[in-house]
């Protein structure tokens, strides 16, 4: 915050700016106070360190802090007498601790609080030493007070348009147009000495699509340091790790002003010159991180007259690097094109503060500056001189100009806007407007790069002047709501499966090899980069979730399961053949209330689902056939036929694949294409009259081969009857004795009705003989008497 | 006048009479069942009982004494037959209650159901959200999941080596020869797929399934849910979003709701915003459900980027629309108190059969 008013001198609060800027679209997701847990550290100047009598590693330190001498037990050595140091005193609160210190004894020796390090004070990562101050710090100040820490960090989310906030100034100049606090003016100025950097050093840049700009600076004598105390307190709060001055100076720089820079060591680029060039295939660089890269033609490269020095724009190289040794640094500030510099971040999978910037678009008018800025902080902070001038390869992009029609904003927002309003909005922003021929101009900074079409400059109006002043309409909508077909008939599945006492589970759209087999599909479509290397394919049904989902359930205690799911499955096709499927899982127990017999989930179930299934969309040209391959007990399933077409199966598994997934009773499944079944969803009812007439009732059982399907003797029994033949109920199937090894009772419960008249006993027996001649005939069936 | 030769005179009879009353209701208080009923009505008014002998001697009594005996033999009858009709319903009842007390059930035991489903609470969410629109005229359709780059990104003004595409983490197919597939990374293609399936003016919803190439965590899954909206037509403009996303979430989440557009950015909407509404859990107070801030972010949203309408051959100069995408797995957690969203996706029974009684507005 403390940076932020150097730049823009607002006087609001921390939350309040956060709160201001987020609906002005700067997006503050938090407000963090590092130094919140910083109280009562002051500083003292060492008076005397001796040994620890009862320890080889700790010491003894005094301390003058001002109002009297305190004694200390320390874990390192780095401070001798003289030195000025933090003090934490009993009841001084240190942000590395969780509660206030107190006198402690130590070894025998009581510390009268601690003296603390830069990680400690969360100044840096530093924890190698007591933190030794500037000899200028006034003993007994306190610290938190004298170097500025009483401060606040705004957490800001970057949205990908946006790269000019990825700076200090980007975040001022929001605030500035938010607030309308004029920006601070920026200081660029550079002490230099005679000698000109041009003489110094070449620079050649063989691809100026690829590095429109290139700007080096030379900084001569420089003598590698610590940076300032509150520069490092910055740096931390900012995510970034305080190095050397030199190295801080480029970075501090960079997050100020947006602009990447980096420092190499004069002295190790061969040829005094840098050649921005394409890297050639295979080439290998070890990058600051100590891994050994290597590059495609793709890449640009920065190097001098023997090898490559960085990956531009991504990260230095450790060979010419700044180190404690180095005396004369070149300061590199470069513009990017933004593609490049993203590729091979990402091929390399390699992301910095650098290759964020360039990647999303750094300003290609801002290198000569970024440039006077870290080499003034450079001189200032490690000595040495500014050469005069800069090597400076290349030029600016002209400023675009770019139109913006009022009416055209107005009818976009549906809020008037004025030729004024315009004008008053990008001057708030700093930006310049102009007014030639009647339409409203704006000159687009480099930094803007998100501001191109009219379109982009309409939202900075409705972003500027506020979205919360709009209005709420409506759309004069002159269409009635609906569904397509297609979700219609995913409504209706639903809706059946409820009813018929399914539980909806929904599962991930993966399949392994194994789920595949268990099919019986051959190949799946394969998922390139999977979650996870056993899931790699995408599920060609649904079964195997529910299988999975089952024996999740019986694990945990539960035992009656009974489960649906309606999703896309994915089949080879071309080149995907995309389906909805609908399946579902019954097993264990049936859950009757307490007075029914208890009894286990079996076939039946799983086909009395899908009979509501097939009732609930209209479907009913439909029947079960042969037995299916795959997880299907050859005995106790089928496939399901729809229209002539096999759309699916129902059946209980195999008591292998039950057995496989840990289930110890019958488990009864079905799945069927739902797009195929929708072509026969038909939902229109026809009313037809209601019998007037009382019917004859009938109960007839037969006698026939077990093999015999009682489907098919269900339906001839209906044709045979001559058309007075109304309901027919199958209520009773029976093998066993009296009935002889090999065949079986069926008994019916069969209606006989006219339409217009009551039948007679005589008429009915009519039918009744028509009924046991057929069945005779067609299936060996004899009459059982009594 | 000599007196009359009746064995029995007219004191003696009244006196009877009185007797044989006293004597009858005594008799009926102490039935205890039907047949003791039966028993006492032969007693007291059968054809030997002393008052029937009363009854019949009336004949041989003066005028003035048979007016008056005979006045009590009616009153006298008239009470005893009460007083056996009244005990012998009493009886009656008594029997018949004893009778259903036998049938008498255990009315605590659970009722005898259906075995009953439910639907799933991304479902009930989902149908909330879609119905809301249907009401308000829109048509709800559904898109492929595996989807192209070509509408996944490009058509959505999200071209190659865009930060908005290399952010996204997309699942990829690998299917040779076609390196273009992916599992869409939100609703947004069907956007174009709407578009270049007819001319404006276009209402739809869209809700789906999306995915992303991320671990599985307690908030996150690769596969999450969206409900895409896309208005496009003459004059539509960012004031009919903002009323169009109020209108919608007060009658999702209850009309006091304040609802904020944000500016923000999606490379499909220009200009963009990021919608959120008052937290429905503490009404903008600040509570652990919206870290604190009163807001809850509901969705992208924006204008109709003029590239998106260029894409699928609309003229932008005359149409403009809106488009918003939410996710709604994190807004049925919120709305059913799901801690860990791996929990929708377990399949539990225990946990399923909890969304059972949840009311789908239709």
């Amino acid at each position: 915050m403390s940076w932020l008013r150097e730049l823009c001198p607002v006087d609001l609060a921390p939350d309040e700016l956060g709160t201001l800027l987020t609906v002005k679209g700067v997006h503050v997701e938090a407000v963090i106070r590092p130094w919140e847990g910083l109280a009562g550290v002051v500083v003292a100047r060492v008076l005397e360190v001796r040994d620890h009598p009862n320890s080889d590693k700790l010491c003894l330190a005094r301390v003058d802090h001002g109002s009297g001498e305190r004694e200390l037990v320390v874990g390192v050595r780095n401070m001798k007498p003289g030195d000025l140091v933090p003090l934490a005193g009993p009841g001084a609160l240190v942000p590395a601790l969780p509660a206030p210190l107190d006198r402690r004894n130590i070894r025998g020796v009581v510390s009268e609080g601690m003296l603390c390090s830069p990680r400690e004070l969360a100044i840096s990562g530093d924890h190698g030493g007591i933190l030794v101050l500037p000899a200028d710090t006034p003993v007994g100040a306190d610290f938190k007070d004298h170097f500025g820490l009483d401060d606040a960090v705004l957490d800001i989310e970057i949205e990908p348009n946006r790269p000019d906030l990825m700076s200090v100034l980007g975040v001022a100049r929001e605030v500035a147009a938010a607030t309308r606090v004029p920006l601070a003016p920026l200081d660029l100025s550079v002490r230099e000495s005679d000698h000109r950097a041009e003489n110094a050093v070449t620079v050649e840049v063989r691809d100026l699509q690829r590095c429109p700009r290139y700007v080096a600076r030379i900084i001569q004598g420089v003598a590698i340091g610590p940076s300032p105390l509150r520069v490092q307190a910055r740096l931390t709060a900012s995510g970034m790790r305080p190095v050397s001055n030199v190295v801080d100076a480029t970075n501090y720089a960079m997050l100020e002003m947006g602009q990447p820079l980096h420092p190499f060591d004069l002295a190790l680029l061969s040829g005094d010159g840098i050649v921005v060039r394409l890297a050639e295939d295979g080439e290998r660089l070890v990058t600051l991180d100590d891994v050994e890269r290597s590059l495609t033609s793709e890449d640009l490269v920065i190097a001098d007259h023997a090898k490559a020095v960085a990956i531009a724009g991504v990260m230095g190289s450790a060979p010419a690097e700044v180190h404690p040794g180095t005396r004369d640094v070149l300061l590199e500030s470069a513009y990017f094109e933004p593609k490049g510099v993203m590729r091979t971040s990402r091929r390399l999978g390699l992301q910095t503060e650098a290759s964020l910037r360039f990647g999303r678009g750094a300003d290609p008018e801002l290198p000569p500056k970024g440039a006077a800025l870290a080499s003034r902080l450079i001189a200032e902070w490690a000595g040495g001189v500014v050469l005069a001038g800069a090597v400076d390869v290349g030029e600016a992009p002209a400023r675009r100009w770019r139109s913006v029609r009022p009416a055209r904003a107005s009818a976009v927002l549906g809020d008037a806007v004025s030729d004024g309003d315009v004008r008053e909005v990008f001057e708030q922003l700093g930006l310049r407007v102009g007014q030639p021929n009647g339409e409203v101009q704006v000159e687009i900074p480099g930094y803007r790069v998100d501001l191109d079409r009219e379109v982009d400059l309409i939202e900075e109006i409705a972003r500027v002047r506020g979205y919360d002043r709009l209005d709420s309409t409506l759309p004069g909508i002159k269409q009635p709501g609906g569904m397509a077909p297609t979700y219609a008939l995913r409504r209706t599945v639903r809706e059946a499966l409820v009813r018929a006492g399914l539980r909806e589970a929904i599962s991930l759209s993966f399949a392994s090899a194994g789920d595949l087999a268990l099919m019986g599909h051959g190949d799946g479509l394969r998922v390139a980069n999977p979650i996870s290397a056993e899931e790699a394919l995408l599920r060609t049904s649904l079964v195997p979730a529910l299988l999975g989902a089952a024996r999740r359930n019986v694990a945990r205690g539960v035992r009656g399961v009974s489960l649906f799911e309606v999703g896309h499955v994915f089949l080879h096709g071309d080149p995907v053949d995309e389906r909805e499927s609908a399946a579902g899982l019954l097993t264990g127990p049936a859950d009757g209330s307490v007075m029914d017999p208890e009894r286990a989930f079996d076939f039946f179930d799983a086909k009395g689902a899908l009979e509501a299934l097939m009732k609930g969309l209209g479907v009913r040209d439909w029947r079960t056939g042969a037995a299916l391959p795959g997880p299907y007990h050859p005995a106790r399933s089928a496939g399901v036929i729809a229209g002539g077409d096999l759309i699916g199966a129902v059946g209980e598994v195999h008591p292998r694949v039950a057995e496989r997934f840990d289930l110890p009773d019958p488990v009864a499944i079905f799945e069927v294409d739902v797009s195929s079944l929708g072509r026969r969803f038909s939902r229109p009812v026809l009313y037809r009259d209601v019998p007037r007439f009382p019917a004859v009732h009938r109960d007839l059982a037969f006698v026939m081969d077990e093999a015999v399907p009682a489907g098919t003797v269900l339906e001839t029994l209906g044709e045979a009857g001559g058309g007075r033949v109304g309901a027919v109920r199958l209520f009773d199937v029976f093998s066993g004795s009296p009935i002889p090894q090999g065949r079986k009772s069926l008994g019916f419960s069969v209606e006989f009705r006219a339409p217009d008249r009551t039948l007679t006993d005589e008429e009915a027996d009519e039918a009744v003989g028509a009924i046991v001649a057929r069945l005779a005939v067609e299936f060996g069936a004899e009459l059982r008497s009594g | 006048m000599a007196a009359p030769s009746s064995p029995i005179d007219s004191e003696q009879a009244l006196h009877t009479l009185d007797r044989e009353l006293a004597r009858g209701l005594e008799m009926v208080a102490a039935a205890s069942t039907l047949a003791d009923v039966e028993q006492a009505e032969a007693a007291i008014l059968g054809r030997r009982s002393p008052f029937s002998e009363v009854q019949r001697a009336l004949g041989d009594l003066s005028e003035e004494s048979r007016r008056r005996v005979g006045q009590r033999t009616n009153e006298v009858r008239n009470q005893l037959r009460e007083a056996l009709s009244g005990r012998r319903t009493a009886l009656e009842a008594e029997r018949e209650a004893s009778l259903l007390e036998a049938d008498r059930i255990d009315v605590t035991l659970p009722g005898r159901r259906p075995r009953s489903g439910s639907l799933h609470p991304l479902t009930i969410v989902q149908y909330e959200i879609v119905d809301i629109f249907m009401r308000m005229g829109y048509r709800v359709v559904e898109g492929p999941e595996v989807e192209d780059e070509w509408h996944n990104f490009d058509a959505l003004n999200i071209p190659p080596d865009h930060p908005a595409r290399t952010l996204m983490d997309t699942i990829y197919l690998d299917v040779p020869g076609r390196p273009e597939l992916l599992l869409r990374t939100h609703t947004s293609p069907m956007q174009i797929r709407t578009m270049e399936a007819g001319q404006p003016p276009v209402y739809v919803v869209v809700p789906g399934r999306v995915f992303r190439n991320e671990e599985v965590t307690a908030k996150n899954m690769p596969v999450f849910h969206q409900v895409e909206g896309l208005a496009v037509d003459e004059g539509i403009t960012l004031a009919d979003l903002k009323g169009t996303l109020e209108t919608f979430l007060r009658a999702l989440l209850g009309q006091d709701r304040r609802i904020r557009l944000i500016p923000s950015f999606f490379p499909f909407v220009e200009p963009g915003a990021q919608a959120e509404v008052s937290c429905f859990v503490c009404d903008g107070a600040g509570c652990k459900t919206c870290a604190g801030v009163g807001w809850l972010e509901s969705g992208g949203a924006g204008m109709v980027h003029p590239a998106v309408l260029e894409a699928v051959g609309y003229d932008p100069e005359r149409y403009t629309g809106f488009a918003f995408g939410m996710g709604y797995d994190r807004l049925a957690m919120i709305r059913f108190g799901i801690p860990d969203i791996r929990l929708l996706w377990e399949s539990d029974m225990r946990f399923l059969e909890q969304f059972e009684g949840s009311a789908v507005t239709v």
